[in-house]
């Protein structure tokens, strides 16, 4: 597919090579321990499932700009795009390459840092640990996570979230803990996914036959509103490349202030959350748009990306 | 003469009389009857052993008065046969545990097809037999006349008279059936007005109105999300048009329930448009308002759908299609089953459709081993009505091709239906498409039936169309050349494997197996950019707004 027809497919249906390649710069993007070196899973032959050559995701660095980016783009088609061994070390990986790739840069250019600063972009598409190798997946989890630590002060890192199996799970734990996270309305992010809440708790607590209400509890207008998501997007890979092309003309500390977790204050802000919801007991998310100031929350689901951004009220902010 | 005098000819009549006296005695006069004495009426209308209907099909059910039903005490009532069109919910197989009924016949068994097969299996049912829909409504008149018919209507007026609204289904032919053979029908609405839109059925016919609880149920039956269809679907559904739609010019139709014809009703106005179709093909459709056919709709391909039930959510956008669909006076559809079969069975060139699993000679079927799902009324549209009389070129088309017409007509022309069979090789967990012994063998063991349930019998079958290719099996001389088309279009299945490259070659030479390429068809091209609307939403916007998906298929 040409980089141009690429630019305006649907994010929602572009498989994970597709997004990686569009996300980059035309034709900068170089794919690392992809299907030709067939790093598979060394777990699923055994239980007699078939493998991926890539292990379900996608690795390797591009350009945006200056900017070396390096991404990890998740397949769901590939078991829901569950974190096992060899899927969880090539994340870990193209973490490490991109924290090398900065040492250099601030040696080389340490007055134009801004410039050429490294970046870290991952696609989601996952519903967390793999359960077939659910230790090595949740030591891969771990180690991720740590990483990202690494990662504060050096490196922004930047989740987009809008494939179709969303990103769930422990690997919503992650794409939390990252500097900024763009959203399309078709992304879907959360911790325990629908069907898991209501095999747990009922049907009458979730009802995950329900997809409108998946998407107004999980979805990206409403993670747009709580302040969960930091920008939203059409479902267009490019314009998910415009939005992070944004990102990475701003200044680093900018990109900081993105967090919605990391400081005592933060953290602060995100416990009067939970209390705001046990005083409002609400029973849909349209009670909480409401709150916010969206007088018809009913015609939020129906609007188009522009429309939306235009008339939405957020959740205020407590720590600019 | 003594004799003939004494005969009686209205026992019916005076059986009913006692009845209605029974529940008059308890409930008074009236024909209203609350929710909470429904039970009560029940054990004083229904007598051990009766025939009883109870309506339901793939769509709307009388959910409230099947769960009442179960309410009755087994004492007083007992040994019920149960005539109905569907085996569909709970309530539908508790009548048979707790002991109230005891035999059953009917057409479909959808979600509970797996809890019937075990019930049979543990002596609690009694399987009188499957049927299609029309076989059964037929035998409503024969030899499974109800005796009393729980039924299902949106609204009533204070005397009785039904509006059934765009989910008429069956209400008419068992209400008909019941009541012409002095029997007691029993109506669940959804609501009492003082006046209906429209009278579907008349208060005489019918005996007690029960306004219940809960709206009843209704099931998105026919509703397919477009972002679940696959590049391997797409593909199919390209060749089939370019094959089979295109090379036949089927101008009348039925499509089966699923994703393969989802995709070709997607790619109408796309593909379809550049094969130059438009106004050559589809423009009738024996159908229930498939949301995916909007597209071809709204771009001028389809003049008339006559549908079989409602589709939840499809209400507005088909009341304001008053072109296309079949709308009353009133405003709004009917959608009488009976008339949809019968315009399904003898009126359509083609019935195209997906299943389960194809056996070498051609014989398929959606049965599995453990579960009893039934026929719906697939078969009536899978086959070549021996009836039809009137010609249409696709008809004659067919006939003309048909390699044993000849052995069995001699030189009088006559036309064949087509019946379409879309396979893919390997389905749902690598279950092979294409197997040497059906599972509906193992059911018939299973369940004790006295043949194996066969949705469309191989000589009925006039195409199979998978990712390999078309088998154009009608082509065929022989029922060994017929299995040899089969084989070639299996894949990598065990009937696949059968296949032998050199006779492959001779069948493709002939025409009778086509591959893509044979059909010029690039399967590259076969992607989800082709479908005229990737999701519901896209789906919604060429309705104007007026298709209001339920929330199940609203990802949004």
């Amino acid at each position: 597919m040409r980089y141009s027809e690429l630019q305006r497919k649907s994010f929602l249906e572009a498989t994970a090579r597709e997004r990686a390649i569009g996300l980059t710069d035309e034709g900068s993007f170089t794919e690392l321990a992809g299907p030709r070196d067939r790093m598979m899973s060394p777990h699923l032959p055994i239980l007699g499932e078939a493998v991926s050559f890539d292990d379900g995701v996608v690795t390797g660095v591009g350009l945006v700009g200056e900017h070396p980016v390096f991404v990890i783009s998740q397949e769901g088609k590939f078991i829901g795009g569950a974190v096992g061994e060899v899927h969880g070390a090539k994340m870990a990986g193209i973490f490490r390459l991109a924290l090398t790739a900065y040492d250099h840069a601030a040696q080389e250019h340490p007055h134009d840092l801004e410039r050429y600063r490294p970046a870290v972009v991952v696609s989601f598409e996952t519903g967390g640990v793999r359960l077939h190798e659910a230790n090595a997946g949740l030591l891969a989890h771990a180690e991720i996570m740590d990483l990202i630590q690494d990662t504060k002060g050096k490196v922004p890192v930047i989740s987009l979230i809008g494939s179709k199996v969303g990103c769930f799970g422990g690997m919503g734990f992650v794409a939390a803990a990252t500097d900024v996270i763009l959203m399309s309305p078709q992304g879907r992010l959360g911790l325990t996914g629908p069907e898991v809440i209501e095999q747990e708790i009922g049907k009458e607590e979730f009802d995950a036959s329900d997809k409108s209400l998946i998407s107004r509890t999980t979805g990206g207008k409403h993670k747009y509103i709580m302040c969960d998501c930091n920008e939203l997007v059409e479902d267009r890979i490019g314009a998910f490349r415009d939005a992070l092309c944004g990102l990475l003309n701003r200044p680093y500390s900018s990109l900081c202030r993105c967090r919605r977790i990391g400081s005592y204050e933060l953290v602060r802000e995100q416990m009067a959350l939970v209390r705001l919801a046990a005083q409002l007991n609400p029973s849909d998310s349209k009670d909480i748009w409401r709150y916010y100031g969206n007088a018809e929350p009913d015609l939020i689901p129906e609007m188009e990306v522009k429309e939306f951004l235009k008339t939405a009220h957020r959740r205020p902010r407590e720590v600019e | 003469m003594q004799e003939m005098s004494t005969q009686t000819w209205n026992a019916l009549r005076c059986d009913t009389a006692e009845r209605l006296n029974a529940a008059a005695e308890i409930l008074g006069d009236g024909k209203i009857v609350a929710a909470k004495d429904v039970t009560r009426l029940l054990e004083a209308v229904i007598h051990p052993g009766d025939k009883v209907n109870l309506e339901g099909n793939n769509q709307k059910q009388a959910d409230f008065l099947a769960e009442r039903l179960c309410r009755v005490n087994p004492k007083k009532v007992h040994g019920l046969h149960m005539v109905q069109s569907s085996i569909a919910l709970d309530s539908h197989i508790k009548l048979f545990e707790k002991g109230i009924a005891e035999k059953i016949d009917f057409s479909y068994a959808g979600p509970q097809a797996g809890k019937l097969a075990d019930a049979i299996q543990s002596g609690k049912v009694r399987l009188g037999d499957i049927h299609t829909y029309l076989e059964l409504f037929g035998r409503y008149f024969i030899d499974l006349i109800p005796r009393v018919a729980l039924v299902a209507a949106y609204q009533a007026d204070r005397d009785g008279n039904l509006y059934t609204g765009s989910n008429t289904e069956d209400t008419p032919v068992i209400v008909e059936a019941t009541k012409f053979k002095q029997g007691i029908v029993i109506a669940q609405v959804n609501e009492i007005v003082e006046r209906v839109p429209r009278v579907d059925i008349p208060a005489d016919w019918v005996d007690f109105v029960v306004p219940s609880p809960k709206p009843f149920y209704l099931e998105p039956l026919f509703t397919r999300d477009p972002a679940l269809i696959t590049e391997s679907q797409i593909l199919r559904a390209m060749m089939a048009l370019k094959g089979i739609y295109a090379e036949y010019g089927v101008q009348t139709v039925n499509h089966g329930i699923g994703f393969d014809t989802a995709a070709i009703e997607l790619l109408l106005p796309t593909y379809g448009e550049e094969l130059g179709l438009k106004g050559k093909i589809c423009s009738a459709f024996a159908l229930n308002p498939h949301p995916t056919l909007i597209p071809a709709i709204e771009s001028g391909w389809v003049k008339n759908i006559h549908c079989f039930g409602g589709e939840l959510g499809m209400e507005q956008y088909v009341r304001e299609r008053s072109d296309v669909f079949f709308i009353g006076p009133d405003g709004s559809p009917r959608s009488n089953r009976t008339y949809a079969q019968i315009a399904g069975h003898y009126a359509v060139d083609m019935f195209i459709g997906g299943t389960l699993q194809i056996d070498e000679d051609g014989n398929s079927s959606t049965a599995t081993a453990r579960r009893i799902a039934g026929f719906g009324g697939a078969p009536n549209m899978g086959c070549d009505p021996k009836g039809r009389r009137h010609a249409s070129p696709a008809w004659l088309q067919c006939g003309e091709e048909n390699g044993q017409r000849e052995a069995l007509v001699g030189r009088m022309p006559r036309g064949k239906r087509l019946v379409v069979q879309l396979q893919e090789t390997f389905r749902e967990k690598m279950a092979p498409g294409f197997v040497e012994r059906l599972d509906a063998w193992n059911l018939m063991e299973n369940a004790g039936l006295s043949i194996p349930p066969v949705m469309i019998y191989g000589d009925d079958l006039t195409h199979i169309v998978t990712e390999e290719g078309i088998a154009y099996l009608h082509r065929c001389r022989s029922i060994e050349e017929r299995r040899a088309a089969i084989r070639a279009v299996a894949g990598f299945t065990p009937v696949g494997l059968k296949a032998n490259p050199s006779e492959t070659r001779l069948l493709r030479d002939r025409g009778i197996v086509k591959t893509p390429r044979d059909l010029g068809i690039d399967p590259a091209r076969a992607s989800r950019g082709l479908l005229a609307a990737q999701n519901v939403r896209d789906l919604v916007r060429w309705s104007g707004g007026l298709y209001q998906p339920p929330g199940k298929f609203k990802n949004w």
